[in-house]
């Protein structure tokens, strides 16, 4: 029970680093990308392609993977969730789902169908805790996934960028009325949130092998991790991920690993009925 | 102007029917034409049981779409939880005709039943959520019936999905060695939900329905929102739990991911939305269409000896229809207003 509770925590640190970039998204423009976790596993590729051609760790050659993904999100965001922002309309959200079908399929035909992983890495190593054991790359995975937590909330909180970007999430009317360009706020929000989304990759292909539908397993989680700590909030998505870990992890230990997760999706139907805003979010309106 | 009406007044039930329903000559004619084509398909020249197959393939896609529609399209509830109710029928009439020995004819009624009653359940629950709130409960709902029927290996078969033997030929085990029977019973489905979604655009459930997608607010003045919104799952809940039914018996096979998993949520919506949503000819249009692209695709992907063509082409199909053809192939070809489903 220790072990799984304290695996829940390492694993719900990279859980918390999917909702953090989810959460940012639909905090600032009310956009649903349920094509977030697509971006998750192309960061895992672009890791494990650097690292099979040169043998530099993914950790290394996070930058490159963060400048690729956010590359292609400012595409994502400029070519159709542009044309969105501001009402979580279902055709936003059918958007969203055309968008991570076709990375998908993309991922497939540029790498093939199969599960692939890094062959020998630090990250398989195991630390032993009396009887409790740990891979390294799941200590590092969380300890990263909190560095860049802490970083994210403080560009928020404490720069001029992440005012502005705050200024937009609460009322881009008004911020767009003051003289901000909320069109430039929300390209550079969501470059952001692919950047998340590449560091949330590169560590997790340290430890986890890759597919082109892993980013689509991962999804869910990713809602109810959001949902549960509270759309739009950055430390609220990150201990909604925490949560989710551990829940999942203890329900597997308890029940199965088929039903670690069905205990989560309890809990988002509850919160969705009783608590919509989440731990920490505030109310939102449709 | 006169004349009209009088011979209006002078028409047999029929025809007096066909005008309630805004069936008009064109509508009947190509109706006609295709029902024809279809129910004769099997006797035409160079048509082998794999075209039969692929045709009740197309219908059982159809048919789908055309339960999502009324949810969806006329409901303006974009469920993702669709799958639920057609593993309910799926499931519900193998494990009783394997289990019980209860002919597949009764077994899907009492599955189409349950799934009525698992729809009450679920739209209680879910369908005070707007918007995407609502899509995000039914998509985890779903997700959840799919790990459920993996760990409960005994009754569902698990991860493997659940078989039933072949009797051969028999009107009872409701099983067949060809696929022409198939094609007529699935082709009778695809033509009454036709009708039951011109029916629902002008009846008056239908119109509330309608009424609750386009303005919830002003509805709520004359309509019961939360309930209608029920019923309207119910109703989609049982056409599609009627189309799983028909679904095994006809593959003879269900497996959670076919039954349960995102993907198949995905598609279910296609077909309406990509012929035209809300509208009565739309799935059908669309369900036809992208059974003929998956098939096309297909070929040329053993060509090139790629896989996932089909799925490309699905996502392209749907982002292009989303943001260049809000209406489907039908709203744009006809150039009528159509359903909007903003939220």
């Amino acid at each position: 029970m220790t072990q799984a509770l304290l695996s829940g925590v390492l694993l719900g640190g990279i859980y918390g680093l999917f909702a953090v970039g989810f959460s940012l998204v639909f905090g600032v423009m009310r956009i649903v990308n349920f094509a977030h976790g697509e971006l998750v596993m192309l960061a895992m590729y672009s890791g494990l392609t650097v690292y099979n051609l040169t043998g530099i760790d993914p950790l290394l050659s996070l930058p490159l993977t963060c400048l690729l993904i956010a590359g292609l999100g400012v595409l994502l965001y400029l070519g159709a969730f542009r044309h969105f922002v501001g009402r979580a309309s279902m055709q936003q959200l059918l958007v969203a789902i055309a968008i991570s079908m076709i990375l998908q399929v993309g991922a497939q035909l540029a790498f093939g169908p199969d599960t692939r992983g890094m062959a020998q890495s630090w990250g398989s190593q195991y630390l032993l805790l009396g009887t409790n054991f740990f891979s390294y790359a799941q200590i590092a995975a969380f300890f990263i996934a909190l560095f860049c937590v802490t970083t994210v909330e403080f560009i928020l909180r404490k720069t001029r960028w992440g005012q502005d970007i705050r200024a937009v999430a609460d009322d881009a009317e008004a911020a767009e009325l003051v003289g901000l360009d909320t069109h430039r706020i929300n390209t550079g929000a969501f470059a952001l949130s692919c950047a998340i989304a590449a560091v949330a990759g590169s560590v997790l292909i340290t430890y986890y092998p890759v597919n082109p539908e892993t980013g689509f397993t991962l999804m869910p989680i990713t809602l109810i991790a959001t949902v549960v700590g509270g759309l739009g909030s950055v430390v609220g998505a990150f201990l909604g991920g925490i949560a989710c870990g551990v829940i999942s992890q203890v329900a597997g230990a308890v029940a199965g690993p088929a039903l670690q997760d069905v205990p989560l999706y309890v809990l988002l139907l509850l919160f969705l009925a009783f608590r919509p805003q989440g731990l920490f979010g505030r109310r939102v309106a449709f | 102007m006169g004349s009209g009406n009088d011979l209006a007044s002078a028409a047999t039930p029929a025809s007096r029917l066909s005008r309630w329903l805004s069936l008009d000559a064109a509508r009947l004619a190509v109706g006609g034409v295709l029902i024809a084509a279809t129910a004769s398909l099997p006797f035409w020249p160079g048509v082998n049981s794999y075209f039969v197959a692929l045709a009740v393939r197309a219908l059982i896609f159809i048919a789908l779409g055309q339960a999502w529609n009324v949810i969806a399209g006329l409901g303006g509830q974009l469920s993702l939880g669709n799958g639920v109710f057609f593993g309910i029928g799926a499931y519900g009439t193998a494990i009783l005709f394997t289990q019980v020995d209860i002919t597949p004819w009764i077994g899907a009624l009492l599955s189409v039943g349950l799934a009525a009653l698992a729809a009450i359940v679920m739209g209680a629950a879910t369908l005070r959520f707007r918007g995407v709130y609502f899509a995000l409960a039914t998509v985890v709902i779903s997700l959840g019936f799919e790990r459920l029927t993996r760990h409960f290996v005994d009754f569902t078969g698990g991860d493997a999905g659940f078989s039933e033997p072949f009797l051969g030929t028999s009107l009872w085990a409701m099983q067949s060695r060809g696929p022409t029977p198939f094609l007529m019973l699935s082709l009778g489905v695809v033509v009454g939900f036709y009708l039951l979604t011109r029916v629902l655009l002008v009846s008056s459930f239908g119109l509330q329905l309608q009424a609750v997608r386009d303005e919830e607010a002003a509805a709520a003045s004359g309509v019961n929102v939360f309930h209608i919104k029920i019923m309207g799952l119910v109703l989609s809940a049982v056409m599609t739990a009627l189309v799983g039914a028909i679904y095994v018996q006809f593959y003879l096979v269900i497996d959670p991911t076919a039954a349960f998993g995102l993907m198949q949520e995905i598609q279910i919506q296609l077909p309406a939305l990509i012929g035209g949503l809300g509208t009565g000819g739309g799935p059908v249009i669309g369900g036809a269409f992208m059974i003929f692209v998956s098939e096309l695709t297909n070929w040329l992907a053993s060509g090139l000896s790629v896989h996932g063509l089909d799925v490309l082409a699905f996502g392209v199909l749907l982002l292009v229809v989303v943001l260049r053809a809000p209406h489907g192939v039908l709203g744009t070809f006809t150039r009528r207003p159509r359903a909007s489903t903003n939220q």
